[in-house]
């Protein structure tokens, strides 16, 4: 009895040991993940989004997989590009999906370790990349000559100019409380002890990062992300003369932005917990779904925000705007005065 | 400059970083009545930032075993967030009048000089080198610049709505500093001073009734008026 029972156990040990490698991923394939999880999410977000928003105004609301559909049927349609555009409005969406592949190499998306890529670039360099995402995109539209979309590209980078100091003082924030700029340093930190938290400064940061991505996502207070009444429009206004494969990499790079935006500030800003803290298949898994429904509450947040106020009148965007660099500037001074 | 990062770098208390954020909630609400519209708004805003003097107030008096301080909190809900704004109420119930458009700078510039304003009081407030038993000397600053943006709200709104909350709004400043500096100062001083805001309240009330029933409005451009 003994020896079954002791061979029993051998085996068991010799099926774990066989088990465990085979469960753990390779490093390269968790750093292909985050990518792909941004890129395979990033439309349901967006359909969750707008599903309980809807419902919350009473409708019934179109399937949370809507914006597969939609992207789905623009890549089976036939591109158009207007007469006298050269290559730099093809290249465009390209491009913008290019960057908006690039930087969830450099965000904690799964892991609280960071992966080869992850100090490639800092919370600065990340920006730029969406910068230089949005800038193409705007090239592209001025190319066109159509007014909406001139007016939508410049009327983007007019309101950037003015909501960039706003993320400079947030990292800022960030520098002053790692002493560095990584995103994952700082999701470190936040996690460290519970203090992090309710430091005013981290949570002065936190909240003018949130306004700044109702901005940058083009959602309620700044802009209506599903209107069809171009003068008050943004960002919403610059595809307005892509169409086929095109349109559909330009929809699906804007909701990656978004998830992209949403990624930073729950897993480095508010909320860095349920994150992979080795590369098991079992811990990825459980970061994934982890960040599916953190992001899903984040939008519910969103959308109930986007039932809740009126969209601004044009000029009254800097008004949010001075407000989001107020908590900002206010972060930044509790820290030098008082280490607050 | 390493040192300073150093410094920084290790978050404070859980205490200190509570109060901290309480008290700059206060700045915050603050900032929010430079911008404020509607009279009800306005006067709303100020009773929130009384309410958050008063958790202050209870969180110091838990944390710091002042037992005092259970009392001043309960008094300042009654009077600042109870009683002063249902006084004001009442007052202004007939003055069918709203205060917009009685900011004399565009909001982004009154939120940026009043920015600027509170770095001032940040900058000043540093060098004094005040420590407090209590409180965090970020907590020192921050009434600080609470006052000085109030200040800014009494001279860049020309109303007399937002110019009485802005002065009741200073006293929530020099009540916050008091609570920093000397937390165990006599209750009876304390309540003296809320006092002496209800007598306030109630005289800037008849002011402000007694120039709308004057001059038909709320603002005080008619002031500058001579009269023969």
């Amino acid at each position: 009895m003994e020896e079954v029972w002791g061979g029993r156990r051998a085996l068991h040990e010799l099926a774990c040991h066989a088990v465990v490698p085979a469960m753990t991923l390779a490093i390269p394939v968790v750093q292909a993940l985050q990518v792909l999880t941004v890129l395979v999410v990033a439309p349901g977000i967006n359909g969750v989004i707008a599903r309980v928003e809807t419902r919350l105004q009473g409708r019934r609301g179109s399937r949370v997989l809507q914006p597969y559909y939609d992207i789905a049927k623009l890549f089976g349609k036939e591109a158009l590009a207007p007469f006298g555009t050269g290559w730099v409005f093809l290249a465009a969406p390209l491009v913008a999906m290019t960057c908006y592949l690039t930087v969830p190499l450099l965000i904690p998306v799964l892991t609280t370790f960071p992966l080869p890529f992850g100090y490639m670039g800092d919370i600065l360099g990340g920006g730029f990349i969406l910068a230089l995402a949005s800038f193409v995109i705007a090239i592209a539209a001025a190319s066109t000559g159509s007014p909406y979309a001139q007016l939508g590209a410049s009327r983007a980078k007019t309101f950037s100019a003015i909501t960039e100091p706003v993320v400079l003082f947030v990292v800022f924030t960030v520098a002053l409380v790692t002493g560095t700029d990584l995103p994952y340093a700082l999701a470190k930190t936040v996690r460290a002890s519970a203090d992090q938290i309710v430091r005013p400064a981290h949570l002065l940061a936190a909240a003018a990062l949130f306004m700044v991505i109702l901005f940058e996502t083009g959602r309620i207070p700044v802009e209506t992300h599903t209107g069809t009444n171009e003068f008050g429009m943004i960002e919403e206004a610059r595809s307005f003369e892509h169409s086929g494969p095109y349109l559909a990499l330009l929809r699906w790079g804007s909701t990656m932005k978004q998830l992209i935006l949403f990624v930073i500030l729950i897993n480095v800003f508010i909320a860095p917990w349920g994150l992979a803290s080795d590369a098991s298949l079992l811990a990825v898994a459980l970061a994934i779904l982890a960040l599916v429904g953190k992001c899903a509450l984040l939008g519910v947040g969103i959308a109930v925000i986007d039932d809740s106020f009126a969209k601004l009148r044009l000029f009254k965007i800097t008004e949010f705007v001075s407000a989001a660099f107020m908590l900002a500037v206010l972060s930044v001074f509790t820290l030098y005065f008082g280490g607050g | 400059m390493a040192s300073l990062i150093a410094g920084v770098a290790e978050p404070p208390s859980s205490f200190a970083g509570l109060t901290t954020a309480l008290a700059v909630l206060m700045l915050v609400i603050e900032f929010g009545m430079l911008q404020a519209t509607l009279l009800r708004a306005q006067i709303r805003l100020y009773a929130a930032q009384s309410v958050v003097i008063s958790v202050l107030a209870v969180v110091v008096a838990f944390a710091r075993d002042v037992p005092e301080l259970y009392g001043l909190a309960a008094f300042s809900v009654l009077l600042k967030v109870v009683a002063v704004p249902l006084v004001m109420f009442r007052l202004l119930r007939r003055t069918n009048q709203e205060i917009a458009g009685s900011r004399a700078l565009g909001v982004a510039s009154m939120v940026l000089l009043a920015v600027a304003v509170a770095a001032f009081g940040f900058f000043a407030s540093a060098r004094f080198q005040l420590g407090s038993p209590v409180l965090p000397a970020a907590a020192l600053a921050v009434p600080v610049a609470v006052i000085l943006v109030s200040f800014v709200l009494m001279i860049v709104r020309r109303d007399v709505a937002s110019q009485a909350i802005g002065f009741f709004a200073l006293e929530n400043g020099v009540s916050l500093a008091s609570l920093v500096v000397a937390a165990g100062l006599p209750l009876i001083l304390e309540v003296a001073f809320l006092f002496d805001l209800l007598v306030a309240v109630v005289v800037f009330g008849v002011l402000i009734r007694v120039h709308h029933e004057q001059s038909e409005s709320l603002s005080t451009e008619a002031l500058t008026e001579l009269r023969g």
